[in-house]
């Protein structure tokens, strides 16, 4: 049936979404008043699931797979609607429903809760044409695309001081990134006289004493990556954007922001500058990302170790988890036989982390709602009060990890199984070190809620309102966490097929 | 057609349905659960009896059903670890004694539990239910791990049982001494079982990638192992593998050393007494030495070892027996002793005989169990047999019954244990003659026969015979349908299990056909290809030899000494004992009475012992505190400085912060720049 309709319905998922943020405004515009933050929630969500399941639909039916006649192009190749593409658009809309959902309670009593949602889903239709951008051009507007509404996001609290301090800088730094992002992508257009992807990688076989110019674009484009995805050294923004934002933007960052980041890497470092020629070349990204990797998760997880305050603590461990992710890239090898593996080991990892983590900045969320303390202490015998929000928040956090029975654990092993495979043991056994630093940090939180007492008998008689939406998305996202371990198969094989397919 | 074997998976989740029902919602049911219990163990026993039946129709099974986790090139092999099913004629066999025995006690525990007005009733037939869904998970597990997973879970079950009634200061702590004596053993178990994986790479019992195949064509030189350690040579080495299994099965089965938690064991409520002895934990540790033998077969020396074990067992706890002043004690230690019986013949090679004494021990070791059980109901929960006697009169159900299981046990002729027992003892001797240690396993066992009779009906004798000795007993409870009628259907087991394997009367006659059992288990009416007695003996070690007459000579000659040597000691205990008022003669073993009273000192050396391991656990704690935990404190404080310095990097200024992302973009630049060649 797919098969039927025209190539351009391959964007389905891109278009849904970004009519859902042309119809959000229009609600906003018939009633402009602060009730509408029910119905705009309920747009927002039904929008988001209706991308989410029009992604999952042309995933299973094999759009875009090798199955089906390869990628689908589209706009003269500067769009490529692959297996790759919509995996990662599933991820958004799946992380964009959660946000969606418990923002109607975080923003209960916001004056103007609507632009939140528009700005929302436009930035989620920015990540699901960056999943497809088949062109440095495209891949740079649809960047900016999710960065724009990201940095109104941060700051969306606006008489909150650090809401509106986190928004600044995290503009500040953003607008850096964008800067070398763009020059490197200058610098790679001059070495190689095209925009298209397929065309540069073609440039890059034949350098002919380019390769420095080519070289400097690559590590640049790098450092936009490494912006998005809050790696070191571009990680700085993200602990004070992460903990200054109202809690479901920092759970839409720290997930579907970062995933948006990895799909520009797992793009760009297989179609546009391969493996093999880029090392003919004399450029080494596969070094330049395995330092990053192991930096980035060693920092991630030891600054975590320290923090005081729970949405910090989720800050640095997001950092942590993005040094996981890197192993995707960073395990590549010419001819390397779990190329494929440990890239959807990645992806796969990426789809676990959207909901585990996300589930645990709307645990935080709650909190906030529920003005309970930011600190460890604060969350002491919470779970004496919210017992199944407690249970969900254990769940993310033993799921975060990397421990078994839990969909975590298994994204990790396939992680560091794929890289071992690839002959890269280091980064498996600094990945396997950090999960053991982070344990610690993550059982503090599971120890305060479960074990500690609280502070006074009276502190917890905060706890009076039970927020529907926000307790549906939690329980949501550790239901899909738990699930997640018998339904690991598809899951995997999807990811692997749509990694493989880009070698 | 159905196919029956599809049903074998229910055989062991009907209990533990049970038990789901009995400990979710049992205290609203009537009897507290007990009826879920009986009706899910009756439906498994007509379950199993079906598979008997196939069984016996030449079909035999052996499935994977669940794969659950599957390797490949980690270690030396691709190992896959599975469940799944193997039933065979012992199997099968094994199937319907367990749900009948387990049956048989449900029903009791009616008129134990229940009508006694115990409480906590649910947790009781949730612990019943748990405890037969385990072993029957264990009985029909086709591959090692699988066994020791249900193993462990038959350990914890008894546990629990046996810890029933907790806020008594005995029996918790009777519970802990059976968890952790057992534990140490199956420690060992758990080594053999990874020993096996690693070194076959499979732990399948049957087929021809079964472990105790590929054992068997590697030393017939016609295949090899994945792995040996150190080039350790493969005989010694499956040595090593057949005694660290071994381990678990002392400790299971109760075999010297490892026996000291069952006398304790009898703190727990009798019916579980039943279940432990005839049909569930004891009998785990034989059977499982039966499940593989085609790979112990294999292993001369662990076959001696556990000749001797047996043999040694057999003898010593039999003299334990005769100085007990309460009923279930000595029933305690007879039990230890008739295991030790079936290790003796599974040492001896005599597979099948073995297995005979399994089934026939069951049932009438059950029986004695439920009789003592009948007798402590009559006697308010007194077990002393000093305050007994003349109950005969006044219980004749449960005298009579218990009459016939003694006879059992003490091997008189005809009753079930005089063929199994004979048996065992014959094999021990055709193939002792050649075989100085199985000979003395032989004549151990054999000095027990005597011991046996004198202990078992001083137990009559003192309980049901002479006059009354206490207010009590002249006016004992009565006991209803549910004590009875179990009684009744094992005393008639008990008299007649023993037809199944006449194979005396088969030499002697020259009748053929008559040796059920070993026509049964040499695959007569079909089974699974190289699990068949008939395999075992020809790849086991040993070779008959004959006493004067040659084969019936020896069979008339060594049921003549067993069978004189049990009378002998029934007599001496009617002697002794079956008098109006019989007095204690303990007195007369002098220095030995204390020796026997206190077991040996043996529950006092594994204490010294324990004290020593703690010296050394001393020492390792020292290296454990001082240098593990410096080591890993270490870390931490590592760990938690380097991440106070991160923290600082992270200043607030977003000047700096530039300036930082910008430096480590340019370091990397260079570096890469650098051992890329990119500036010459």
């Amino acid at each position: 049936m797919v098969n039927t309709l025209p190539q351009v319905a391959a964007l389905l998922p891109v278009f849904l979404l970004a009519f859902t943020g042309l119809a959000l405004l229009l609600v906003d515009t018939i009633t402009p008043d602060a009730r509408s933050n029910t119905s705009m929630a309920v747009v927002g969500a039904l929008g988001s699931l209706a991308a989410l399941a029009a992604s999952v639909w042309l995933v299973v039916s094999g759009t875009g797979s090798a199955d089906t006649g390869g990628a689908i192009t589209l706009f003269a190749e500067a769009i490529k609607v692959d297996t790759m593409a919509l995996f990662f658009t599933a991820i958004f809309a799946s992380v964009t429903a959660l946000v969606v959902v418990a923002a109607h309670d975080y923003f209960h009593d916001h004056e103007s809760p609507a632009a939140f949602y528009s700005l929302v889903v436009f930035a989620a239709t920015g990540m699901a044409l960056l999943a497809a951008a088949n062109s440095l051009a495209v891949l740079f507007v649809a960047l900016e695309m999710v960065s724009l509404p990201s940095y109104v996001l941060v700051a969306y609290l606006k008489r909150n001081r650090g809401s509106v301090e986190a928004g600044m800088k995290y503009f500040l730094v953003g607008a850096l990134s964008s800067a070398i992002f763009l020059f490197g992508i200058s610098l790679v257009y001059a070495a190689t006289g095209s925009l298209l992807l397929s065309d540069v990688a073609e440039g890059i076989g034949s350098l002919d004493g380019l390769a420095g110019v080519a070289g400097l674009g690559i590590v640049m484009i790098v450092g936009g990556v490494a912006f998005k995805t809050a790696s070191v050294p571009f990680h700085f923004w993200a602990p004070e954007a992460y903990e200054g934002a109202p809690a479901p933007v920092s759970a839409f960052l720290s997930s579907a922001s970062k995933a948006a980041g990895f799909v520009i890497a797992f793009r760009l470092f297989t179609e546009a500058f391969p493996v093999g020629a880029s090392l003919a070349a004399g450029i080494d990204w596969v070094l330049a990302f395995g330092i990053l990797a192991a930096v980035t998760m060693t920092l991630g997880n030891f600054a975590a170790a320290v923090q005081e305050e729970v949405k910090r603590m989720l800050a640095y461990s997001s950092i942590g988890h993005a040094g996981y992710v890197l192993i995707g890239v960073a395990a590549l090898s010419q001819d390397g036989g779990a190329n494929g593996a440990v890239m959807g080991a990645a992806m796969a990892h990426l789809l676990v982390y959207g909901f585990m983590n996300t589930g645990a900045f709307l645990f935080v969320a709650m909190a906030e709602r529920w003005g309970v303390g930011r600190t460890f202490e604060d969350y002491a015998g919470l779970a004496r009060r919210a017992p199944v929000a407690s249970t969900a928040m254990a769940v993310f956090m033993f799921s975060l990890a990397g421990l078994p029975p839990f969909a975590g654990f298994f994204s990790k092993y396939f992680l560091f199984m794929g890289a071992i495979d690839n002959g890269f043991l280091w980064l498996a056994a600094f990945g396997a070190v950090n999960s053991v630093v982070s344990l610690y940090y993550y059982s503090r939180v599971v120890k305060a809620l479960f074990i500690d007492d609280p502070a006074s008998s009276s502190s917890l008689d905060a706890i009076d309102v039970r927020p529907t939406g926000l307790y549906a998305a939690v329980v949501f996202a550790a239901v899909a966490t738990v699930l997640l371990l018998p339904g690991f198969g598809p899951v995997i094989e999807t990811a692997e097929a749509a990694a493989s397919a880009l070698f | 057609m159905i196919d029956v074997f599809s049903y074998v998976p229910a055989i062991v989740l009907l209990p533990f349905f049970s038990f789901l029902i009995a400990l979710g919602v049992g205290k609203y049911l009537p009897k507290g659960g007990a009826f879920g219990g009986i009706a899910a163990t009756a439906g498994s026993f007509l379950l199993s009896l079906w598979v008997l039946a196939t069984v016996a129709g030449g079909e035999a099974a052996n499935r994977t059903l669940y794969t659950w986790a599957s390797a490949g090139g980690i270690g030396p092999t691709d190992v896959e670890l599975s469940f799944g099913i193997l039933v065979d004629p012992l199997s099968a066999l094994m199937l319907v004694i367990v749900t009948l025995v387990s049956l048989l006690v449900h029903v009791f525990s009616l008129g134990y539990m229940n009508d006694e007005g115990e409480t906590g009733l649910p947790r009781y037939y949730a612990g019943l239910g748990l405890f037969s869904a385990s072993m029957l998970g264990f009985v029909v597990a086709d591959n090692l791990l699988m066994a020791f997973m249900f193993f462990e879970l038959v350990g914890l079950c008894s546990y629990l049982l046996i810890g029933f009634h907790f806020r008594e200061p005995g029996p918790p702590s009777a519970a802990k001494k059976a968890f952790l004596v057992t534990r140490f053993g199956d420690y060992f178990f758990l080594i053999g079982v990874v020993a096996v994986i690693a070194t076959f790479g499979t732990a399948q019992f049957a087929g021809t990638e079964s472990f105790p195949a590929l054992a068997e064509a590697a030393l017939a030189g016609e295949g090899s192992v994945a792995w040996t350690p150190g080039g350790l040579e493969l005989q010694t080495w499956l040595t090593v593998v057949g005694l660290l299994v071994l381990g678990g099965v002392v400790g299971k089965s109760a075999q010297f050393p490892l026996h000291t938690w069952l006398p304790d064991a009898m703190e727990g409520p009798t019916p579980v007494s039943a279940l432990i002895h005839a049909a569930t934990m004891v009998a785990a540790g034989v059977y499982l030495v039966a499940r593989m033998y085609g790979f112990y077969a294999l292993t001369p020396t662990t076959l001696a070892v556990i000749a001797f074990i047996g043999g040694f067992t057999a003898l010593f706890a039999a003299t334990m027996g005769v100085v007990k002043d309460e009923l279930k004690q000595v029933l305690a230690y007879s039990t230890i002793s008739q295991y030790g019986y079936m290790m003796l013949a599974l040492g001896a090679g005599g597979y099948v005989a073995a297995v005979f004494h399994l089934t026939t021990h069951a049932f009438f070791k059950a029986l004695l169990f439920l009789g003592a059980g009948a007798v402590i109901i009559a006697m308010h929960h007194n077990e002393d047999m000093w305050d007994m006697g003349g109950l005969k009169s006044k219980m004749p159900v449960t005298y009579y019954t218990f009459l016939a299981g003694s006879l059992a046990l003490a091997g008189i002729f005809p009753f079930a244990g005089f063929w199994s027992k004979d048996e065992i003892l014959y094999e021990a001797l055709v193939h002792g003659l050649n075989d100085p240690l199985l000979l003395g396993g032989y004549l151990m066992g054999l000095l027990a026969v005597p011991v046996t009779a004198f202990y078992t009906f001083r137990m009559v004798f003192l309980t049901f015979h002479g006059e009354p000795r206490t207010e009590t007993a002249r006016d004992p409870e009565s006991v209803r349908w549910n004590v009875k009628g179990p009684l009744t259907v094992l005393g008639v087991l008990a008299v007649v299990t023993g037809f199944i394997n006449m194979v005396p009367v088969q030499k002697v006659l020259g009748l053929e056909g008559i040796d059920l059992l070993h026509l049964w288990l040499d695959n007569e009416w079909g089974g699974i290809e190289g699990l068949s007695s008939h395999h075992y003996g020809d790849i086991g070690p040993y070779s008959s030899g004959y006493l004067v007459g040659g084969e019936v000579g020896t069979v008339l000659v060594g049921a003549a000494v067993s069978l004189g040597l049990a009378l002998t000691g029934l007599l001496v205990a009617w002697r002794l004992y079956n008098v109006p008022s019989p007095t204690e003669h303990t007195a007369k073993l002098g220095g030995i009475k204390d020796v026997l009273y206190n077991n040996y000192y043996l529950d006092e050396l594994q204490v010294w012992l324990a004290y020593r391991t703690e010296d050394v656990a001393g020492g390792a704690n020292t290296f454990d505190q001082g240098i593990i935990d410096g080591v890993v404190n270490g870390v931490s404080s590592v760990s938690l400085f380097g991440g106070s310095r991160v923290r600082r990097l992270q200043s607030g200024v977003v000047s700096q912060y530039a300036t930082l992302l910008t430096l480590g973009l340019v370091a990397l630049l260079l570096a890469l720049g650098v051992t890329g060649g990119w500036f010459l």
